[in-house]
């Protein structure tokens, strides 16, 4: 199985980034995780021609070979930060790769509430017509107190948020299987992959 | 009433500006709306901190003086824009302009949902901790369907809409009547009188007084005998200075003395506190923000020095002493850098002065083993002058073969100590010793800056010869009182009085030249106005980069690691900005990898200072369980590593003659800090070792030990180069030590003349650099009282040949 992990920040030094970083070398043997960066998208702005810039095409292009999706995402604000909202607009208003793409949601934050307003609001934004993508219910991981949370190797220090991790990647393996099986590769897939607002103007609510 | 509107997106086209240009109208007669748009905010990373730039300067500042915001958010992928997002995470991050500000949210959207989801959103964000923004509840205003609202005028058609856009409008003024009052600050009464309060400082307690009238703070007085002279005298004079003009407790804390600043800031707050009001509503009066200043300072000087301490202060009066401009820039509200944090003592071979003091035990030794040293390990530049040194060494020792005989030095013996004490191999087995020309003129020229420092106004005690910590030799020049301050307090009167014009709190940016040749450089003033400086030549003294831990980790190949939280014994502002300035104009790197710890630094600030500071000869060092580890006379490599494989926390263990040599404290320093625990201090050597958590039997047995090595005047155990007292008298102390980063040997190449190389190895003209921010001279380990000698050698050199080259003032 082939993930690819999000960094949900341009933080320079984040746990989310570890975490996703243990992710990958712990659940090495269950799925191939690559992680990708955000940090070096430009700011969305509604570009005239609808093109992604080639960074974003190549974010796209790598979600678009993946079987699924670990977006990993602090919390500024009690929301996900703008630019992880700014990577999720491109996306969107572009290529639109997260069509019936299967997501996991997880979220490291110092504080001991671990970005649980955040990753309320994620789903709720993955879940827009524009984006269609399939948020994995009944799991969501929040990792509080991150800074303290890894030792010297980068592992979870407490066995207890690291056995719940493995059981929500198994049951996410688990529903990237099962939605392979019953979504049909085109069911939700537009002919006309690009959105925008506009079309909402024309009586095309997506 | 004044309101700012923000248009939530950054798209050409929007359905909420025109909603916002048309309340701007609309409202016209009722308030003045200003709309701000979110174009030029760039994305939020809180790794690159933009804070003060002036896209959000502009947001933070009208903000501040609008009584209300309004924001018009459209709705994208059911959540607001992230450029949205991005200017409220730059509005919660180190600024909180929101804090308390009535809000209003309206929206506009294509779809019939009219930004339903997003103002939701929009809401919780708002009610963040660190937005904090009062948002007004109900009234809802969703403009769905906006493609067909407005006519060609700009007007909203609806007049049902229009009439609920009055409503929300009219409920929203009022609403920010009501929040303004509850933000204003009450009113406070104090029980006048005066109260004896106390505060944390960066070196413990500060006692304070605080007097308070009925409805002023009238006057602070701070006791400040426990402060590190010259770093902090700034925090005591300006904090209380703002405290009692604005009446206020939200001062900003001044860099470099933030814990100082905020000891004293508490300290009001607790005086405050008991004279029954509420700190917190003298902490919400805010002072006048300090407002950018566009104008631009234009300056032209003869020559510029990049930064304030020994070495820049040394060249600047030297370049005064022949009758030139100098210009001084500083980074930090206060002058002295790192200097004064010095232990005072700075080497120089001065034989003639030396000879009158006895040699102590061990130094024979220590002379008789260097002639020994296999000549096949000295590099081949270094060879005639060992060689030389080994005749001198040999007539010393039969001279005095039958006698205790006095102290031996000379020049060659300070310049071999010097190339021996910074040989060192990295991690990649990369060889390192200092070059030989730079070594020499250091050497050479040491006691000529002990002179030219006494002209300039600084008292040496003579009387004492001293031996920092791992200097090696005893050599040290030790100036009359006040430590490496006492070098500082001669320097910037001379500096001033004989025109030269200091500026503090201005940060170099970057260098100008012309042609190549540097010629100036551009500056950021205290207010963050610009300052542009002309001048024939640019000397950098800026110092090292201790404390910048990132740089240190990034260059590092010597350590086996730096930890994160790893203190320093620097002042914060070494950064590590000379040599990015250098770099940036061509400028060749040396020794980058080698980073040199304190090992006996203060467990919790990096302080060195704290505690019992005494000559090595008597350390005696011990670890956690109470047993000696390693030979108190070695290297600070030696130290730093021993006191790491002991799990870094150790104890220097004293007795009451031992503490009569300590330079670094009073009584009533030492009462202070073992009252607070930094210090330890008992009758017994079983009850310090209890103290300590340490078997008493050890402790007594370790200390008996060392006493009969004393006698002896050899220590078969560590092989302690040189002795002096024992542990004998009570009261015993014990002073808790933690290696911290200390010195950066490494920086920008430069020659003999102090030009700055390029890395074809020519000289950059108009550029000169001195002190910590060169590298070559210590190579991999400097010796401790050398980097004092450095400074001012190598002031006085970069000064002199900036005003022959480009000035041609021939040497005075």
């Amino acid at each position: 199985m082939k993930l690819v992990g999000i960094v949900g920040t341009n933080a320079t030094s984040s746990t989310n980034r570890q975490l996703l970083q243990y992710m990958k070398r712990h659940f090495a043997s269950q799925a191939t995780i690559e992680i990708a960066e955000i940090k070096d998208l430009p700011a969305f702005n509604e570009p005239e021609d609808r093109t992604a810039p080639a960074v974003v095409q190549a974010l796209s292009d790598q979600i678009a070979a993946a079987d699924g999706v670990i977006f990993a995402t602090p919390e500024y604000d009690h929301s996900i930060p703008a630019v992880l909202k700014s990577a999720i607009e491109w996306l969107s208003y572009t290529t639109r790769p997260l069509i019936s793409k299967p997501v996991m949601i997880v979220g490291a934050s110092n504080g001991s509430l671990g970005t649980s307003r955040a990753q309320a609001h994620l789903r709720q934004i993955l879940e827009a017509p524009e984006l269609k993508a399939l948020v994995m219910p009944n799991v969501e991981y929040l990792l509080g107190h991150s800074l303290q949370a890894f030792d010297e190797d980068g592992n979870l220090k407490d066995a207890t948020k690291a056995a719940e991790l493995d059981d929500d990647f198994t049951a996410f393996t688990a529903f990237v299987d099962l939605t392979a099986k019953i979504t049909p590769a085109n069911k939700f897939v537009e002919k006309n992959q690009q959105f925008s607002w506009s079309q909402v103007a024309n009586g095309r609510d997506l | 009433m004044k309101f700012i509107g923000i248009v939530g997106t950054n798209a050409k086209k929007s359905y909420n500006r025109d909603l916002l240009t048309f309340m701007q109208k609309h409202f016209a007669d009722k308030a003045d709306i200003e709309i701000l748009e979110l174009a030029a905010v760039p994305l939020f990373d809180e790794s690159d901190d933009q804070s003060e730039s002036p896209v959000i300067q502009e947001f933070v500042q009208k903000i501040e003086a609008a009584d209300g915001v309004i924001i018009a958010t459209p709705e994208h992928n059911h959540s607001i824009p992230s450029a949205l997002k991005s200017i409220i995470e730059w509005l919660s991050f180190k600024l909180h302009p929101l804090d308390g500000k009535p809000v209003m949210i309206v929206g506009a959207s294509y779809s019939v949902q009219g930004s339903s989801r997003a103002q939701l959103h929009l809401r919780q964000v708002l009610d963040a901790p660190g937005v904090n923004a009062s948002v007004m509840p109900g009234s809802e205003f969703l403009l769905g369907r906006a493609q067909t609202a407005f006519d060609e005028q700009g007007n909203l058609k609806s007049a049902g809409t229009i009439d609920f856009l009055d409503s929300c409008f009219a409920k929203f003024m009022k609403f920010t009547t009501i929040v303004s009052a509850m933000a204003a600050p009450a009113e406070v009464k104090y029980q006048p009188g005066t109260y004896d309060v106390v505060a944390t400082g960066h070196n413990g307690d500060l006692p304070m007084s605080v007097t308070l009238s009925d409805d002023r703070i009238e006057a602070i007085n701070i006791d400040t005998s426990s402060e590190t002279k010259g770093i902090a005298d700034v925090a005591f004079k300006r904090i209380p200075q703002e405290i009692i003009d604005g009446q206020t407790l939200a001062v900003d804390a001044i860099s470099g003395a933030s814990m100082t600043s905020n000891g004293v800031i508490n300290g009001v707050a607790q005086a405050v506190k008991q004279a029954g009001a509420n700190p917190d509503e003298l902490k919400k009066r805010r002072q006048n923000a300090a407002k950018p200043q566009a104008s631009v300072t234009d300056i032209t000087t003869d020559i510029v020095v990049v930064g304030a301490g020994g070495a820049g202060l040394t060249a600047a009066a030297k370049v005064l002493q022949a009758g030139r401009n100098v210009l001084v820039l500083e980074k930090f509200p206060a002058v002295g850098g790192n200097t004064v944090r010095a232990g005072g003592p700075m080497n120089a071979a001065d034989p003639d002065w030396q000879h009158q003091f006895d040699a102590i035990p061990g130094e024979k030794h220590t002379l008789k083993e260097i002639t020994e040293i296999d000549e096949a390990t000295i590099d081949a530049d270094y060879l005639p002058d060992f060689r030389a040194l080994k005749t001198q060494i040999k007539a010393y020792l039969t001279e005095n073969e039958d006698q205790r005989g006095y102290l031996f030095d000379s020049t060659l013996l300070h310049r071999i100590q010097t190339y021996l004490g910074g040989k060192r191999t990295d991690l990649n087995g990369h060889k390192i010793y200092g070059q030989y020309d730079l070594v020499k003129v250091l050497t050479d020229h040491a006691l000529e800056s002990v002179k030219w420092l006494e002209k300039i106004g600084v008292n040496f005690d003579k009387s004492q010869v001293t031996m920092p910590v791992g200097a090696i030799w005893r050599r040290g020049h030790k100036p009359m009182g006040d430590l490496g301050f006492a070098y500082i307090k001669a320097l910037q009167p001379f500096v001033t009085k004989h025109g030269g014009r200091i500026m503090t709190e201005t940060a170099v940016k970057s260098l100008t030249t012309t042609d190549g040749k540097v010629d100036g450089l551009i500056a950021e003033g205290p207010k963050h106005e610009k300052v542009v400086v002309h001048a024939k030549a640019v000397i950098l003294a800026s110092g090292g980069f201790a404390a910048n831990t990132k740089m240190l980790q990034e260059y590092n190949t010597y350590w086996t690691a730096i930890d994160d939280d790893i203190q320093t014994t620097n002042s914060p502002a070494m950064t590590g900005d000379g040599i990015r300035l250098g770099t940036s104009v061509g400028a060749d790197l040396v020794g980058m990898g080698f980073s040199q710890m304190m090992p006996v630094s203060d467990p919790d600030t990096g302080e060195l200072f704290s505690g019992l500071q005494v000559p090595p000869q008597n350390y005696v060092m011990v670890n956690q369980a109470g047993k000696r580890f390693v030979n108190e006379y070695g290297s600070r490599d030696e130290l730093t590593q021993a006191a790491i494989d002991n799990g870094s926390l150790f104890y220097l263990i004293a007795d009451d003659a031992i503490k009569a040599t300590a330079y670094n404290t009073s009584q009533a320093k030492i009462d202070q800090q073992v009252a607070a625990g930094t210090l330890f201090r008992a009758d017994t050597l079983a009850d310090l070792a209890k103290q300590l958590d340490m078997d008493p039997a050890v402790l007594t047995k370790t200390v008996n030990d060392y006493n009969s090595y004393v006698d002896a005047g050899e220590d078969p155990e560590f092989h302690k180069n040189a002795f002096d007292l024992k542990v004998a008298v009570a009261p015993f102390y014990a002073t808790p030590r933690k290696p911290a980063t200390h010195h950066t040997m490494g920086g920008l190449k430069i020659d003999t003349g102090a030009h700055v190389l390029n890395t074809d190895g020519t000289p950059i003209d108009g550029l000169y650099a001195a002190g910590e921010v060169a590298g070559g001279i210590h190579a991999g380990n400097r010796l401790g009282g050398n980097s004092l000698a450095d400074i001012f050698t190598f002031g006085r050199i970069a000064a002199a040949n900036a005003l022959e080259d480009e000035l041609t003032v021939a040497e005075f």
